[in-house]
């Protein structure tokens, strides 16, 4: 069920090392929110998983397959130049079944076989369209959707081909604040019906890892929080995992009451952020220790 | 102020006042043009304009070996010409600069003479390309075909660098594209339209250098029967083929606006 397996990655330009020994495990239907001060690495280690920058060190597996470049398996959300533009919001989310499921000879040569496929392509997108309640703009084209609408266009493109794990590169970083309530609600149901998944014995459809540089963005959609930094002991060596804890769980119709997050935020403060707090990388790296814990503490009762 | 609009009724009387204006100032130049010179050619009023225009449409040749119209023949010519040298142009630096654009090993062998070739204007390269084409029709299409295919190849080139961005093929990829589907399915719908205004652009140049070929080298077509007949100061017939040029121009120019807008109604500028 491990969606992601990083095993001993490092990465370095010229001299300068900017990843140190990344060792992470990323189970199916979580959600994890990467934080870390800028410059720590987190696109570089996105760029890794996503697979444009080979890792010169370790080997990142989606699904037990080894990365070793951009693939359907791993999905991409950036801030911005999310959509194709010349194509309209249904095409754009109908676009990966065309890629992947089709080719060019087939398109071009067997055009009756593929125009019946098509259609059932687009009532597939317009049904993730639905999931992201855009149906009603399924025939408009990118420059006449708002951003926050593109964004949500933009992760049903990459959802639909049910990639192993979904990396979203500041996702709402562009957007005003109403609208990316809005979206981290979203991402907060797909967290719900993880865990129905779950409860009923299915694979969690929707595995997501997002950068983020909003603190509270990271504790309230997240049910897991990882911070990256070199400020540690071995920091000169590199940015490494420094923070890697479970943080509490939202559901969409809870009131957005972030005093539940101050103690946590401030621990994440202490341990990413700060750099006068020197520490071993692994001081608050528990994720999970305490998921067996709690998991022990639940057969007990 | 800069810019401030005027009323739309004012606008349209202005752009008719304007033509008005120069037909009317080219009416009194005729006219006086005349009064010292009843057989001037120069300046041709209404009845010289007429007079031409019937010329230019008279068929030719004798009984036993009639030939069509001047208009007809120079028409055929020189647009079977137009047409032949600008696809050949524009096909050949699409995939020319997709290509450059796409792979790098492709980019670095042919971008220094590309950027090269397109510096030396191309009119100066007539002679050459006599020397290699002859004077046959060839000439006035590899003419030009070549003239607007350097400067051609390189704006798809630069299209397919900028305007697709790197993010947008690295998504394609995660989204299952080979290849070639990056190509066809990615950069040539994005880079279409932008393709099709350089064509639009491209048209005015390729006319300069059909006439500018025909004018030195041709025995059919507008750009020879503008020197014939200019040669004998027969103006009212090279005014009628300048009058044709232009709106043979503008006509292009409209339609590749309206190919543009119905295959990509998402573009803007």
């Amino acid at each position: 069920m491990d969606s992601l397996v990083i095993e001993n990655v490092s990465h370095w330009y010229g001299e300068t090392r900017v990843l140190n020994d990344i060792n992470l495990r990323i189970e199916a239907g979580q959600i994890v929110a990467v934080v870390g001060p800028s410059g720590c690495g987190k696109s570089t280690l996105l760029k890794a998983i996503l697979g444009t920058h080979p890792t010169n060190e370790g080997t990142i597996k989606a699904d037990g397959i080894p990365v070793t470049g951009p693939s359907r398996h791993v999905g991409m959300v950036y801030q911005h130049y999310s959509l194709y533009d010349f194509l309209t919001a249904e095409d754009n989310v109908a676009l990966g079944l065309k890629l992947d499921e089709t080719s060019l000879p087939y398109r071009w040569f067997a055009w009756p076989a593929w125009h019946k496929k098509r259609k059932e392509h687009l009532e597939r997108a317009r049904e993730y369209l639905r999931r992201v309640n855009l149906q009603d703009a399924a025939k408009r084209y990118p420059s006449g959707l708002s951003g926050g609408m593109r964004q949500r266009v933009a992760i049903a493109q990459a959802m639909i081909l049910k990639p192993k794990i979904l990396l979203l590169d500041e996702p709402f970083g562009a957007l005003d604040e109403a609208t990316r309530e809005d979206l981290q609600i979203m991402l907060l149901q797909f967290y719900q019906e993880n865990l129905r998944a779950k409860a009923e014995g299915r694979v969690p459809e929707y595995t997501m890892l997002f950068v983020t540089h909003e603190l509270n963005e990271a504790l309230y959609v997240a049910d897991r929080v990882i911070g990256l930094s070199r400020f540690h002991s071995d920091g000169h060596l590199g940015a490494t995992v420094v923070y890697d804890r479970p943080c509490p769980i939202f559901k969409p119709e809870d009131p957005r009451d972030f005093s539940r997050l101050l103690e946590q935020k401030e621990e994440l403060r202490n341990a990413v952020f700060d750099p006068d707090y020197i520490k071993h990388h692994s001081e608050y790296v528990s994720f999970w220790d305490e998921i067996a814990l709690e998991a022990a503490n639940l057969k007990a009762n | 102020m800069v810019r401030s609009p005027i009323p739309p009724w004012l606008m349209i009387v202005l752009s008719i006042g304007g033509l008005v204006v120069a037909l009317g100032v080219y009416g009194i130049l005729s006219a006086r043009q005349t009064a010292i010179n009843e057989t001037q050619s120069v300046l041709p009023g209404i009845k010289g304009m007429g007079e031409g225009f019937t010329k230019i449409r008279a068929p030719q040749g004798t009984e036993s070996n009639p030939k069509p119209s001047w208009l007809w023949q120079d028409t055929k010519a020189s647009v079977t010409r137009l047409f032949a040298g600008t696809a050949i142009g524009v096909v050949a630096s699409i995939v020319i600069g997709i290509l450059m654009g796409s792979y790098r090993w492709i980019e670095a062998p042919l971008a220094p003479i590309i950027s090269f070739m397109a510096k030396i204007p191309p009119t100066a390269m007539l002679p050459l390309y006599m020397i290699a084409f002859g004077t046959s029709t060839n000439l006035f299409i590899a003419m030009v075909a070549l003239g607007i295919f350097f400067s051609m190849a390189q704006s798809v080139f630069q299209a397919t660098r900028q305007d697709v961005t790197q993010e947008a093929i690295q998504k394609a990829y995660t989204l299952g594209a080979s290849d070639m589907e990056i190509i066809f399915e990615i950069i040539w719908p994005q880079i279409m339209p932008r393709i099709l205004e350089n064509i639009r652009l491209q048209i005015g140049p390729a006319m300069v250098f059909l006439i500018a070929a025909e004018v030195l080298f041709a025995d059919v077509g507008f750009g020879y029967r503008i020197r014939m007949e200019s040669r004998l100061l027969r103006m009212n017939t090279v005014y009628w083929y300048l009058a044709l040029l232009g709106g043979f121009g503008l006509l292009l120019d409209w339609l590749m606006l309206k190919l543009r807008q119905y295959l990509a109604p998402w573009f803007q500028g």
